[in-house]
């Protein structure tokens, strides 16, 4: 039974097209199930990113001065301040982990491969900023660790020739990391990089929709039948049963392990030691301290940026190149995805001997 | 001489004269914003510092001093001369501090090593510190760029 506001909404908005949808959307049921849960638990941090970092900037002071002493604040003086930042700092973990694991479930299921190469092509973009706002973010604190990881983060793409020089004098808004760099850092972090979130999530999703959930390769090449639940109650319900207990992970975390506060950067003292970059850049990390000084002809630096670049656009271009998925071609590749994910493994433990 | 056949059509030549003026449209709209996000580099000419902080210092330690932005660090060789460095590796741009029981200089970041002079002795820097030039005229240290180099070429 519709009310008489609902009629008189949907007679100006049209939403019956959209409930008919959802009422009509399923959720196809196999043993690979479990991995159609990531995208919402993603969408679950994202959205606590966005109303904590709403309440975070109503005290944060994204200036030299004020910065270090504005957090020192939040974490001290407002009314529960600290579970905020504490909340907004593990739920930025947890979404790169999800949107990780999101990742890896379709790079392995190859659900990339046609029609949803778009899907796959928008979802790098949101990893990538994804990527980008936890390091815009770890910069707003202004302590020693955060200037030290800036510092390096932006001076890794002056090695790209040609542009390299000028991405750097863009992220930091100059020759040098200053203030200037956390102010800008603080722009990308809650404005730019958010709307570009929200344009290339609305992409994502809608292609989601279009498409309708992808068949693991197994079971599309046996064109057997699939058994389906209906979206609209009962896949709903279970994605709020995988969102509750998350919610109290993150809580659990949040409280008794809140994030650490140095005493504010100095621009001119040495990096200290033990600097370290976020997780989920550990392996990077830890490949750019045992390069060597010069390979071949390169400088070891710049071999390591060039590999990122083209192993990105290689991601990038994965279902044009993967368009053979249940053949020899598509089997090495997924050997290949395995033995990189093995190596940024390895990488992440060793740097954290 | 006339063509048979135009190379291309009304239609094709007046979306051309279109699209390009679009084009050039666009770019006089980018070219502002472009400049505008880059803003002038601030790095010195040069630093003049009161020779008077530095006359007593000792060879076995260093000092600091702003080189625009970036730290600068003056050290004084056992002949009573001095040495300059803007001191930021050379590896991926950290702050590097001077050991001085090591006589290095060292780079906590990804464990770059220099010597006392600033050459890249260890660790990934592929570059020595970059040295800059000191000279004292009366009561003053002059420190300036080594030969006109620009930053954007380190």
């Amino acid at each position: 039974m519709k009310t008489g506001i609902q009629s008189w909404l949907d007679e100006r908005f049209g939403l019956s097209i959209i409930t008919k949808f959802l009422k009509e959307k399923t959720v196809p049921q196999h043993k690979h199930s479990i991995w159609y849960y990531t995208g919402s638990a993603i969408l679950l941090f994202f959205t606590i990113q966005i109303i904590t970092g709403f309440m975070l900037v109503f005290y944060y002071k994204p200036t030299l001065e004020g910065a270090n002493e504005s957090v020192a604040r939040i974490m001290t003086e407002v009314p529960l301040g600290w579970i905020i930042r504490s909340v907004h700092s593990w739920s930025a973990s947890f979404m790169i982990a999800f949107v990780l694991i999101h990742l890896l479930s379709t790079w392995l299921a190859k659900s990339y491969r046609k029609p949803r190469e778009l899907t796959w092509m928008s979802g790098v973009f949101l990893l990538v900023f994804s990527l980008l706002s936890g390091f815009t973010g770890y910069l707003l604190p202004w302590d020693d660790l955060s200037l030290s990881a800036t510092k390096v983060g932006t001076d890794i793409p002056r090695s790209i020739p040609l542009a390299g020089v000028w991405v750097t004098k863009f992220l930091r808004g100059g020759e040098d990391v200053t203030g200037d760099t956390l102010t800008r850092f603080f722009g990308f972090h809650v404005s730019i990089i958010p709307v570009f979130i929200f344009i290339l999530l609305g992409v994502h999703i809608y292609l989601i929709q279009k498409q309708g959930m992808s068949l693991p390769l197994s079971a599309e090449l046996k064109k057997e039948k699939v058994k389906e639940i209906p979206f609209w109650p009962n896949f709903v319900y279970r994605e709020m049963i995988v969102w509750l207990l998350l919610l109290g992970i993150l809580f659990s975390l949040a409280i008794f392990f809140p994030p650490s506060l140095d005493k504010a950067a100095d621009l001119m003292a040495p990096a200290p030691e033990g600097i370290r970059p976020e997780w989920y850049f550990l392996f990077l990390f830890q490949t750019l301290k045992i390069l060597p000084a010069k390979i071949l002809f390169l400088p070891g630096d710049t071999l390591a940026v060039l590999l990122i670049l083209v192993a990105g656009i290689v991601f990038f271009f994965l279902p044009l190149i993967d368009n053979k998925p249940a053949e020899r071609k598509g089997k090495i590749i997924t050997i290949t995805a395995l033995v990189l994910i093995v190596y940024a493994v390895a990488m992440t433990v060793w740097s954290l001997l | 001489m006339k063509l048979k056949h135009s190379l291309f059509t009304r239609r094709q030549f007046l979306n051309g004269l279109l699209g390009g003026w679009l084009g050039a449209l666009l770019a006089s709209f980018l070219y502002p914003v472009i400049k505008f996000v880059f803003p002038p580099t601030r790095e010195p000419d040069q630093v003049i510092l009161p020779f008077a902080d530095f006359r007593d210092m000792n060879t076995v330690s260093v000092k600091n001093f702003l080189w625009g932005t970036k730290p600068g660090i003056l050290k004084k060789k056992n002949d009573g001369s001095y040495l300059a460095f803007v001191g930021v590796c050379t590896h991926l741009d950290c702050n590097v501090s001077y050991l001085e029981e090591q006589r290095k200089f060292f780079c906590a970041c990804h464990d770059g090593w220099y010597d006392e002079n600033g050459l890249n002795i260890g660790g990934p820097p592929p570059k020595p510190l970059r040295r800059l030039l000191v000279s004292i005229e009366g009561e003053d240290l002059i420190i300036k760029r080594e030969g006109g180099e620009r930053a954007e070429d380190q």
